[in-house]
């Protein structure tokens, strides 16, 4: 396992070398010199090569823990690192128990299950409010509510966990 | 600016953002103390530093804080306030507010608590309208007989609009195509009113296709004065709230338009308006226009008409609010190039336009010649859920529409906030789309045009570009590309 950077809905396997007085990527079996260096007022000067040609972006960079954000020609784009011992790990946590996770963020308006509750696919589990908006969010399989993480009136971020759902079966077993 | 006697020295802000930032400006330019309320959630806003004395309020959520009216009139006493603006939004249309203030010995800078309740009030505003004589659309209003109101809504022609009585900012506004899905739509447009508003009732009118959103600029006097100061265009919307506003709007001939503004003015007089407000048009592809809504306060997009007339309307609103008559007569009031608002919102176009969320690590506003930035975010702030989208407007002026157009590309392309998405992309891509070129927009234009929001293809210079970048700003990355030697990895001992 490669470290990535996961960018859009897509995942890049990337490497990273030293070349001379600057570096080297290393993505899709092809490598591309470039170097990177601090300017004025706090951007970055990238110079990498075009056709036999220098050519020279000026970018503002800013990073956050894995998240790296950069403003390229009038646009801003924002990479996530994942680290290889991560993404290896990743691939063993499928088939954990499912996280409701608010796809946007906004407020609960209304719950319509408990713990414990037994719930079928399509059944509505809550009602939030988003954007001036009322969503319903579904349960996207049978199962059982493990656990309510968000109470009515409570405002949350994007990817933050509602609600968890185990499935009937292991529920059964026990 | 002559000197004046003021009545008050010092005008609390009970609001946020940019619009506490830009009365501030208006509130100083004056040679007035400026006070603003801040939830802690706002401590490192550009607000709480501008203001002279900020005044922390609390609540169950920041919203909440914001809308506590008895919190902010203490504040007001305790810091020797003898004003409110209360901006746009939270309390700036709330006639019990304008009347607590008033009851304190305090100046509310807006109209009067009754001209609150006559134009807050969709369904009386529009009765008003049509009373006056002037044009309103077919429609069917629940408080005229809330037992037949479904079979009242059902005659008038579809496509209709359901509206809370009570509503603004398109919220609980819904589109109604299939006169089957008239009742559950109801249902839904009523629970969303009751909870936005703290009130269900209900009113549907003729929705008009491919409409446009004109409205008039007014201002009047506590002498009887009313004027209007041009009109604005806001047809480029989503999900009913607009999103980029002109002014002079691309679609009126003069004539029309100065219809349309006379008319405006002539509403607000019929009302006895005072202080700064808006009169909203929907207007039709055949050149008809009726009255849609009165906004008693200063709008989200005013600085456009600020920027072609050369007032100050927020420090007009202090001088209305200080019994001081109009400075200018109608034909004093000219309009001088072309000005058009961007609202930067903290969302993302291709999900919908669905909220985001994060650190401002980096806020850069664009510089140049006719940019106006309006904004109240900083760096060191977070953008969260807790408020609206709406982190700051851009304001591009140019002598024409041309030069406002071309001179907003380049600002658009400058303007960086790096950690949390923002709609700049989406912007310049309406901004560059033939039919906003050519002025030939209407409320429904983004909905007709779901590309303008899509995420566009990267070319694999720029995808390099973006990842070596990214790699060499990864410490875990640069760690082991630091570690083997140059050589070595051109040797191939390191291999990707």
């Amino acid at each position: 396992m490669k470290h990535g950077f996961k960018f859009k809905d897509a995942e890049y396997d990337v490497g990273l070398s030293r070349s001379g007085d600057g570096y080297r990527l290393h993505l899709n079996g092809q490598t591309w010199p470039f170097t990177l260096h601090p300017g004025e007022e706090g951007n970055w000067i990238l110079s990498s090569q075009n056709g036999g040609r220098t050519v020279i972006d000026h970018l503002a960079v800013a990073v956050d823990g894995d998240d790296v954000h950069i403003h390229l020609d009038g646009e801003t784009h924002s990479l996530r690192f994942e680290h290889a011992l991560e993404r290896l790990a990743q691939l063993n946590e499928a088939g954990a128990a499912d996280a409701i996770r608010a796809a946007m963020p906004g407020s609960l308006i209304s719950l319509s299950v408990a713990t414990g509750d037994a719930v079928k696919k399509g059944q509505t589990l809550l009602v939030m409010e988003s954007m001036k908006m009322e969503t319903t969010i579904v349960a996207p399989r049978d199962g059982v509510i493990a656990e309510v993480l968000v109470a009515a009136g409570q405002t949350f971020d994007k990817d933050a966990v509602l609600l968890s759902l185990e499935s009937q079966d292991e529920d059964n077993e026990q | 600016m002559n000197t004046q006697h003021w009545p008050f020295d010092t005008v609390l802000v009970a609001n946020r953002g940019e619009i506490a930032v830009r009365i501030l400006r208006s509130i100083h330019a004056a040679g007035l103390r400026g006070v603003v309320v801040y939830h802690a959630a706002d401590r490192l806003s550009p607000a709480v530093t501008e203001a002279d004395v900020a005044v922390e309020i609390t609540g169950d959520t920041p919203v909440a804080a914001y809308l506590d009216g008895a919190q902010i009139i203490q504040a007001a006493k305790d810091s020797g306030a003898g004003a409110i603006h209360p901006g746009y939004g939270f309390l700036s249309e709330n006639a019990p507010f304008a009347r607590a203030v008033a009851e304190a010995g305090i100046i509310f800078v807006g109209p009067t608590p009754e001209q609150i309740e006559l134009m807050g009030d969709k369904v009386r505003a529009r009765a008003f309208v049509e009373k006056a004589g002037f044009p309103v659309a077919p429609s069917a209003i629940e408080d005229d007989d809330p037992a037949t109101f479904v079979e009242r809504a059902r005659e008038v022609p579809f496509p209709i609009l359901i509206k809370p009585a009570a509503g603004g900012g398109g919220k609980g506004m819904r589109v109604v195509r299939d006169p089957a899905n008239l009742e559950t739509e109801i249902e839904r447009a009523r629970s969303e009113g009751q909870r936005y508003f703290g009130d269900g009732r209900l009113y549907v009118e003729r929705y008009i296709e491919n409409p446009r959103h004109i409205e008039v600029q007014v201002l009047g006097d506590s002498h009887g004065n009313v004027v209007h100061l041009f009109e604005r265009e806001c047809s480029v919307q989503r999900r009913f709230q607009k999103i980029i506003e002109e002014t002079p709007s691309p679609a009126l001939t003069p004539e029309l338009r100065n219809t349309i503004c006379e008319t405006a003015a002539g509403i607000a007089r019929s009302a006895g308006y005072v202080n700064a407000g808006t009169v909203e048009f929907i207007y039709g592809e055949g050149g008809e226009f009726y009255f849609l809504e009165t906004n008693t306060r200063l709008q989200v997009e005013h600085p456009v008409t600020e920027q072609i007339t050369g007032v100050d309307l927020a420090l007009q609103q202090l001088r209305i609010a200080a019994g001081e008559a109009l400075p200018f007569k109608q034909d004093e009031i000219t309009s001088h190039g072309h000005s058009i608002e961007f609202r930067i919102y903290a969302e993302d176009a291709a999900a919908g336009f669905t909220p985001t969320t994060g650190p401002v690590l980096q806020w850069t506003p664009p510089q140049g010649e006719g940019v106006r930035m309006d904004s109240g975010i900083a760096q060191g702030q977070a953008v969260t859920a807790a408020f609206d989208p709406m982190l700051a407007k851009l304001i591009v002026t140019g002598e024409d529409r041309e030069q406002a157009c071309a001179r907003a590309d380049q600002a658009l392309r400058q303007l960086i906030l790096l950690g949390c998405k923002t709609n700049t992309s989406f912007l310049r891509q309406v901004l560059n789309h033939p039919a906003f070129i050519s002025g030939d927009v209407h409320t429904g234009f983004l909905d007709a045009h779901p590309e303008l929001a899509s995420e566009r293809e990267l070319d694999e210079t720029t995808l390099n570009k973006l990842l070596a970048t990214a790699a060499a700003m990864t410490r875990p990355m640069r760690d082991i590309a630091d570690a083997v030697p140059a050589m070595h990895a051109a040797m191939g001992g390191w291999r990707n």
